[in-house]
Parts: structure tokens; sequence; C-alpha cells
């Protein structure tokens, strides 16, 4: 597959339809990173293999601007996952990224591995293809997964006192590096409630409650825009079972209004529309 | 827990039916719990979550948002958004360990005076048997 990938990074770098192309490349110890390849000649560094579990969606924000003043912003080619496509068409609904700017290199992914071992994220995938290409490379493995949100209904089995304490232990180890933020294809204010000082929404101290703040307001802004893609948890070093909140939400919201994210670029979130005749369970 | 324990209560209350439905209770001579501290805002859809999250943070006990009745909101589409956004909150909230008996969400209209009164009474009530929110809140001096 990877030869595959090569040559049409190649083709498309050296036609000129595309001005970068992102995707995975070996670091220096060993381990898998984003790659930006601007020259053709460089598609050599280019890698996929299990280990690839970036989503690589967070840097297309890098490419909405043009470079030059006038022009269109840059055509990027990108490498992505099925679980990555559900970010990408957030992003188009959001009208963040044009659909003509990207070119999108999608996978038949088996899943990835962190740890020596299948993610989460894999084991409960039932997709396996991406939604939305230009190319489609592999073939469509067997989807084993389901997602039964088992460790969500774990928690929501506890009293909320053991909850509250569950979640004061996990939240008390943050050390507000915002990492979380950063790998997050749908985290892209310009300026984070968590840094805003007019009005002054949270503090900055190492302080528990300041801490569970910012994670539950970014969880709630991420409602019915999460795909699921788990780069937060991935990138938290201390790690904060952050899957575990998204999750909930995301189970609630196809609960209560049906919604999954990031099927099609058209359908809006839950938390954007409403219908008047709705029963809303408050 | 403390059997003098009074709860804080925030109120986030729309101006055109919820606010005018306390002023009611007020003018009518009602009595309701003075718990509740009441903020006037423009309509419920105006409360942003944080709103209610920071409140929480800050040490309140119980929040209330009180909207206009849905079909009723005067910027027409206000409530439904509530609506939706504290279907969600409730159980997140319940989900992090902050009991969802905590955050009362109803509609109230400009002549429901005494509705409210009664409203806002149980919900204190309920509060205070809840007792004060403890866990993970830094003791405040205020």
């Amino acid at each position: 597959m990877i030869e595959q990938i090569r040559d049409k990074a190649r083709e498309l770098l050296e036609s000129k339809q595309i001005s970068c192309f992102i995707g995975y490349e070996r670091g220096t110890r060993g381990k898998t990173h984003p790659a930006f390849i601007y020259n053709p000649q460089e598609v050599g560094r280019l890698v996929w293999d299990e280990s690839c579990t970036h989503n690589l969606t967070v840097y297309l924000h890098q490419f909405k601007n043009p470079v030059k003043r006038g022009e269109p912003p840059p055509r990027v080619g990108i490498l992505l996952k099925p679980c990555d496509t559900r970010s990408l068409n957030v992003l188009f609904h959001e009208k963040q990224i044009d659909r003509a700017r990207v070119y999108v290199v999608g996978l038949a992914c088996e899943g990835v591995k962190g740890n020596g071992r299948l993610a989460g994220r894999c084991q409960r995938c039932s997709e396996r293809l991406p939604l939305v290409y230009d190319l489609l490379l592999g073939e469509k493995p067997e989807p084993t997964g389901r997602e039964d949100y088992a460790e969500v209904a774990d928690l929501e089995a506890m009293s909320p006192k053991e909850r509250l304490a569950f979640w004061a232990r996990e939240f008390e180890r943050c050390i507000r590096c915002y990492a979380c933020r950063q790998a997050c294809p749908a985290c892209y204010c310009f300026e984070c409630v968590a840094e805003q000082l007019d009005p002054p929404w949270m503090g900055i101290a190492i302080d528990l409650s300041q801490k569970q703040f910012f994670h539950v307001m970014r969880a709630y802004h991420l409602a019915g825009r999460c795909a699921g893609c788990n780069a937060c948890e991935e990138a938290c070093p201390m790690e904060i079972p952050l899957s575990l909140l998204n999750r909930k939400i995301a189970k609630e919201l196809e609960a209560l209004f049906g919604y999954k994210v990031g099927q099609d670029a058209i359908t809006p979130p839950p938390l954007a529309t409403f219908k008047k005749e709705e029963e809303v369970p408050l | 827990m403390a059997a003098d324990f009074e709860p804080r209560i925030v109120g986030f209350l729309c101006r055109w039916c919820s606010y005018p439905g306390a002023d009611l209770a007020g003018t009518s001579r009602i009595r309701y719990s003075p718990s509740l501290h009441i903020i006037r805002v423009p309509c419920s859809g105006r409360v942003d979550p944080l709103l209610v999250l920071k409140a929480f943070q800050d040490g309140a006990d119980g929040v209330m948002v009180l909207g206009c009745h849905p079909g009723d909101c005067h910027y027409v589409e206000g409530n439904y958004h509530a609506r939706r956004r504290y279907a969600l909150m409730h159980r997140l909230l319940e989900y992090v360990g902050i009991e969802k008996d905590r955050l009362l969400v109803e509609w109230v209209s400009a002549a429901e005076g005494g509705r409210f009164a009664q409203m806002t009474t149980e919900f204190a009530d309920q509060v205070r048997e809840l007792g004060p929110r403890g866990g993970t809140q830094v003791d405040r001096a205020d």
C-alpha cells in the first residue's frame, strides 16, 4: 500500500495539483509522526503502518489561509484513516475547509496500535472504510467491533460521589498543557475559552476545580463535533481518559437525537439546530 | 449534613417571561426561598452552559435556568436551543459527579408568579437535601 501512497503523492506534487502532502514518516526513534512533503523527490519519506495513530486533519487548519494575499489557499493532499474522515466531515460542515482544496487519500484501515495493542477506538470500530475520499486504497477489512459504550456504562453505574471521586483522581493529574486541545481537529478557536482574559472564564491555577472546569468545558464544546478520533487522549501526557467524556456525550446525542458525528458534511450537529415539536427529556 | 445548611442557588431568568414571573411573585407578596440569587438574562438561549458550569465551579450548590415556555420565546427560538443544550448538560453534569437534581431547567411565564415561588422553594429544599456540593470545590472566602 505504501508504494501506492508514495506514487500518488509524487504524481500530485509533480503535476502541481497540490502544494503539500500530509502523511506519516518515521522519526529518529522509530516512531511514526506527521510528515509534510512539499518536494516530489521526498515522497520516499512517507510510511504507513499500524503505528500511524495521529489524526492528520488537525494540520489542515495550517493550510486554510493563502500563502500570498489574493491567491486562493494552497491545495493539500492528505492521508486519512476512516475515523479521521469523520473529523474532516465536521470541518467541511463548519466551512473551515473547502472540499476542493483537499485531496483525500483514504485508507481502508485495519486499526492502529498504540503500545503494542489495538487502540480502543479500533476495537470498537464498525466502519473500516473512509467516508470521504478522492482515492481509496486497500480492501475493506471485515469490521469486527461495535460501539457499546461499555466503559461509559461502568462509570454511569457508580454513585455520584464515586464518580466525583473518580474524576477528581483523573483530573487531578492534569497539568493544563493543552495538548488535548492542540491535537484536536475540532478545537480551532482563535482564542480558546481557557486562555480568554476578557471575560476571565477560567483561572490558570493548579486547582482541581479549574482543571475539571476546563475538561468539562472542552467536552461540551465538542458535543456533536467530536468524531471520536481519540487524538486528545493519545496526546495526553498524563493519561487522562478523555475519551470517557467524549464518548458519554456521543452516547447521549445518539440516544437523544439519533445523531452520529461526521457521517456527512450536511447534517447540522444536534446542538446547532432544533425541532419545535420534539420532546426533549430535561 | 449540617441542619443549618442554606444552599446557594444561582438562577438565570429570562428577561421576558421568568423574570417578570419572579417579579409577580414579589409584588404578589408570595414567599419564596431566599437562597436564590437571580441573574437576569435576555433569553434562556443566552445562558451558555459555561455560565452554569462556572456557577458550580465558583461554589453554587444549585443552578436554575428558567425561560419562556416553548413557543413563547421573545426571540422565537432561543428556548428551543436551550432545551437541547440542557438536555445534554444535565447528563454531562451527572456524569462528572454533579447530581442532576442540582440543575433545574424549567419554563415559567410572566403570569406564573405562584408557580415560580413554589418551584423555587421546592428546588431549594431539594438542593438542601443533597447538601453542600463537596468534592472538588475549593474553599472560598466569600
